[in-house]
């Protein structure tokens, strides 16, 4: 080894080996590659993808339930409305960060950013497999129906995504080494922030105004003028919860990366199960309002009654005090916990809006087809696969000590 | 300031006639699409012939209707290649109703106002239309409809959402939408919108007990291009009409929370801002304040 | 939704009863959540400190800082010969081998300077080894020896944590910003420590080097794990001396 003269360095690695395949070479990344989670992803994916390419070879009628009383399904109930907002992190934390000056958040803002730039191009994609004329998604630019809240919708996320890009190209460019480009992005991040909020708050608020003009259609229990606020706090939950969840299983499944960096998830994670008790416990508090507010009270002791108690109770109440004796107690088990509970339940209450409490007076009600649901879970698990793929790759999870700048 | 008793009265009445005047002015849709084309739907002289079914399938190249009067046994919807269907019903001292049922293009039309590309639109002429060219597929129309009306080619692998056009092209040429050229009972009185409803109040009032006062589509959704009379017995509900519509227009139970966009676009910005000063002039204090520790040490 | 008029009065009774109602609550949910005791910072630790919160003096900052995989914690002065100085809050300077220095050779003895001993900038000032054979390692500042860290020359672990606890003397420096201006800090330091583990790690595997960006940090004494008895040359080569 002492023939090695100091500092030499080997024949530079190809930019794909040393960036694609993590420094091996192709055999031994693939064998790297056969782990039981990448087999269960493949046997997903192996039925999943000829899904997709069925339902747009066969039409709509041919893989999903949808019907003429059940216009939107789990696509739209589930793939769009519930990724968007367990996307919400990026702005929740990002403002966090940016705008409220919280820098010890700043090791998981980019993970978060990440999984709301994912989890947006995931609704995306959702969308394109609901749309029965998806080639004309265009026309969004070229005839406006502004009396429309899809319309908001749709320029808002085609907006936010834009914004969501370029605030994860500032990794990605650390990634390739492209120094000018960086800084230019670097110092445009307060501007993203400040627009990424403003679009997340428009458009989060905006899918819920989507339900405003169906009142006989949405049981009166979730059905309220209020709803588009809702939908905003629910983000903002959500956006807390999701990056709870997020950061536990990647700072526990990427643990090489971030060894040696001190970052104390933990304290971060007591820090935004406080913020969570606080804004859940007055979310249950407005629900009740806009349930008294609509005259619908009557209807808490019917069937539906006792459903959105249980969404209400049970993932509303139920993980705002958990986060609240948690992060009180230092407890961050019981955070997590909450932090589950909270993503489920904003789950449960998109998947009621859109689903199971729409057009809940009509005789044949709506239950997906198993490819409906299958191809929902390909969606997510192609999300979690280039998730990982970035982060093994991309500094997100840890600096790129090239790039790296005195924190305080 | 001394106004005197003059003066007092021009301010009166200069106020209460602008008060007058905006109250006219915010009047419902109703009066406004008053002088568009309209359908009187007398379903007491309706005799269930569906030769309306027939003139429309002809009209727009769909299939023809089945012949047997028996498929009136069944609740029928429109669909895709169906725009209008004639159900049946018996009241309950046993007079057998009829109904067609077909696109109410509403003055406000919910699913117009519900397209984010105006593929759904009303033309100025009254006609709500469809522009299949434009369409992405969302299917938000048949959400937004209170009556259930837009179908959708589900099977196609261009699908289209399918509903009745009031026959606009024929309208634009003067002629009567097909249906109400052909209904020979009468049932069916093709007019301007506000002359069919003073036709149906004169109806109800020379006719007493014939009718139900509630005319069906006249403050349905904002209110209606098709008005439905019915008898005091018939339930419309039972012949495959949608009656719990809010009188509310569609359009205006969401265009309190659109015009929160623009505000949010003028009002984040600086509130945003003045938070990121804010906090960095924070963390500043804090730094300086740490420093001059460092200092002393 | 056509409400009957008067029933709006009984809704808003309930509303402001509800509303009322949460106010009172929200107090007390409030103070729950913010009191509790203060979450400290559990820091995971590469090395256990145990001793740190009584030796780690007033102006020191929490390490952080990653450095791939040796750490460079903030407020440490860097020498490009793997030692470091920082400033204390009584006025002194602390004197040190960083966390390279202190993985490369492992479980060692050093050889500190006597009391009133002066040191110079650049020029050697302790020694570090094992039985057999010891390497002389540079004063980062100018400056006399004041204080001497009996527990780092004793014991074979006297200099885990090499920025804590393992630190190994104390000087009066008269010209500590002249000297300051000669050492690396924060990213410079960082980034120094990065190349050389780099360059370490191409010397243990060219291919492994890359395969670590992703984790996977390395354990003490790697100079004697790479060179064998060479290991001295390795470490003077590092050392500048």
């Amino acid at each position: 080894m002492a023939s090695a003269s100091a500092g030499a360095v080997s024949a530079p690695q190809s930019f794909v080996r040393e960036k694609i395949l993590l420094g091996k070479t192709f055999r031994e990344y693939v064998r790297s590659c056969c782990t039981p989670v990448n087999a269960v992803a493949a046997l997903i994916l192996a039925i999943g993808i000829p899904l997709i390419v069925i339902r747009f070879a066969a039409g709509l009628g041919a893989t999903t339930n949808l019907s003429q009383t059940a216009p939107w399904g789990i696509w739209i109930g589930f793939d769009m409305m519930t990724g968007i907002v367990l996307a919400a992190g990026g702005f929740t934390i990002g403002a966090t960060v940016q705008l409220f000056g919280l820098k010890e958040y700043h090791p998981i803002e980019r993970a978060a950013i990440l999984t709301a730039f994912l989890g947006y191009i995931m609704a995306i994609a959702g969308l394109l497999a609901d749309l029965g004329r998806p080639w004309n998604m265009v026309m969004i630019f070229a005839s406006y129906g502004t009396a429309s809240a899809l319309f908001e919708v749709a320029w808002c996320v085609v907006c936010y995504s834009s914004v969501l890009f370029l605030e994860f190209t500032i990794p990605f460019f650390e990634w390739v080494g492209w120094k000018k480009v960086h800084s230019v992005m670097k110092k445009a991040l307060i501007a993203l922030t400040v627009l990424s909020v403003m679009f997340s708050t428009m458009h989060q608020s905006a899918l819920g105004s989507l339900f405003l003009l169906a009142p006989t259609k949405l049981h009166p229990l979730w059905y309220s003028p209020f709803i588009f606020i809702f939908f905003f706090l629910t983000a903002v939950i959500a956006g807390i919860s999701m990056v709870i969840v997020e950061s536990s299983i990647s700072h526990k499944v990427f643990h090489s990366q971030i060894a040696g960096q001190h970052v104390d998830v933990d304290k971060l994670t007591l820090g935004l199960g406080k913020a969570g008790a606080l804004v859940m416990f007055a979310y249950f508090f407005l629900k009740l309002q806009g349930v008294i507010d609509g005259h619908a009270w009557g209807y808490l002791r019917t069937g539906y009654g006792a459903w959105f108690l249980v969404e209400i109770v049970g993932f509303v109440l139920v993980p705002a005090l958990l986060y609240a004796y948690g992060s009180r107690n230092g407890k961050v088990k019981i955070v997590r916990i909450g932090g589950v509970m909270g993503v489920l339940g904003i789950v449960l209450n998109r998947l009621n809006v859109s689903v199971i409490a729409f057009n809940w007076n009509q005789p044949v009600r709506y239950v997906p087809s198993w490819m409906e649901v299958w191809v929902s879970i390909t969606l997510v698990t192609i999300g979690v696969l280039l998730f990982r793929w970035i982060v093994n790759r991309m500094p997100i999870l840890r600096e790129d000590p090239r790039f790296a700048e005195a924190h305080h | 300031m001394r106004i005197g008793r003059r003066g007092f009265m021009k301010v009166a009445a200069v106020t209460a006639g602008a008060a007058g005047a905006v109250s006219a002015g915010a009047a419902s849709a109703a009066s406004e699409g008053s002088d568009g084309p309209g359908v009187l739907v007398d379903t007491t002289l309706c005799v269930g012939c569906r030769a309306c079914e027939a003139a429309c399938s002809e009209k727009n190249k769909l299939p023809a209707p089945p012949e047997d009067a028996k498929v009136m046994l069944q609740r029928r919807d429109t669909a895709p290649q169906v725009f209008t269907v004639v159900n049946r019903a018996e009241n309950a001292n046993g007079t057998v109703r009829f109904a067609k049922k077909q696109c109410m293009h509403c003055i406000a039309p919910g699913c117009a106002s519900a397209c984010p590309v105006r593929a759904m639109d009303k033309l100025p002429t009254g006609p709500v239309v469809y522009d299949a060219s434009k369409c992405m597929g969302c299917r938000y129309c048949m959400i937004a409809c209170p009556f259930d009306v837009p179908k959708y080619e589900y099977n196609a692998l261009a699908p289209r959402v399918r509903k009745c056009t009031f026959c606009a092209d024929r309208q634009a040429k003067g002629l009567k939408p097909a249906c109400t050229e052909v209904c020979p009972s009468g049932a069916l009185t093709f007019g301007g919108r506000a002359e069919l409803l003073e036709e149906a109040k004169r109806r109800i009032y020379t006719n007493p007990g014939k009718y139900s006062s509630h005319i069906f589509g006249e403050r349905e959704a904002g209110g209606t291009s098709w008005m439905y009379l019915t008898d005091p017995d018939t339930d419309l509900a039972k012949l495959a009409l949608r009656t719990d519509v809010p009188e509310k227009e569609i359009p205006s139970l969401v265009s309190g929370a659109l015009s929160a966009p623009p505000f949010v676009m003028t009002l984040w910005p600086p509130l945003l801002m003045g938070l990121y000063v804010f906090s960095r002039r924070r963390d500043e204090a804090e730094k300086a304040g740490a420093e001059k520790e460092d200092h002393h040490g | 939704m056509g409400h009957e008029f008067l029933s709006i009065y009984s809704a808003k009774l309930l509303e402001y009863t509800l509303a009322i109602s949460y106010l009172l609550l929200f107090i007390p949910f409030w103070k729950y959540v913010q009191g509790g005791k203060r979450a400290e910072a559990t820091v995971p630790a590469v090395a256990k400190r145990p001793a740190v919160q009584v030796a780690r003096p007033a102006g020191a900052v929490a390490p952080r800082a990653a450095a791939g995989w040796f750490q460079v914690p903030a407020g440490v002065h860097l020498h490009p010969g793997h030692t470091w100085a920082r400033l204390e809050a009584d006025g002194l300077v602390s004197v040190g081998v960083d966390d390279f220095a202190h993985k490369l050779v492992g479980p060692a003895r050093v050889e500190l300077p006597a009391l009133g001993e002066k040191v110079a900038q650049g020029e050697p000032a302790l020694e570090i080894g094992d039985e057999e054979r010891l390497v002389p390692m540079l004063s980062p500042v100018d400056g006399t020896v004041v204080a001497v860290n009996a527990a780092a020359r004793e014991r074979q672990d006297g200099l885990d944590d090499p920025y804590g606890a393992g630190w190994l003397f104390k000087v009066k420096a008269p010209r500590l910003a002249a000297n300051l201006r000669q050492l690396l800090t924060d990213g410079p330091a960082r980034r120094f420590v990065e190349d050389a583990g780099e360059a370490l790690a191409l010397r243990m595997n060219p291919e492994l080097a890359h395969v670590l960006q992703d984790g996977g940090t390395p354990i003490h004494g790697i100079g004697r794990a790479l060179a064998g008895d060479e290991w001295e040359r390795l470490a003077r080569q590092y050392f500048l001396t």
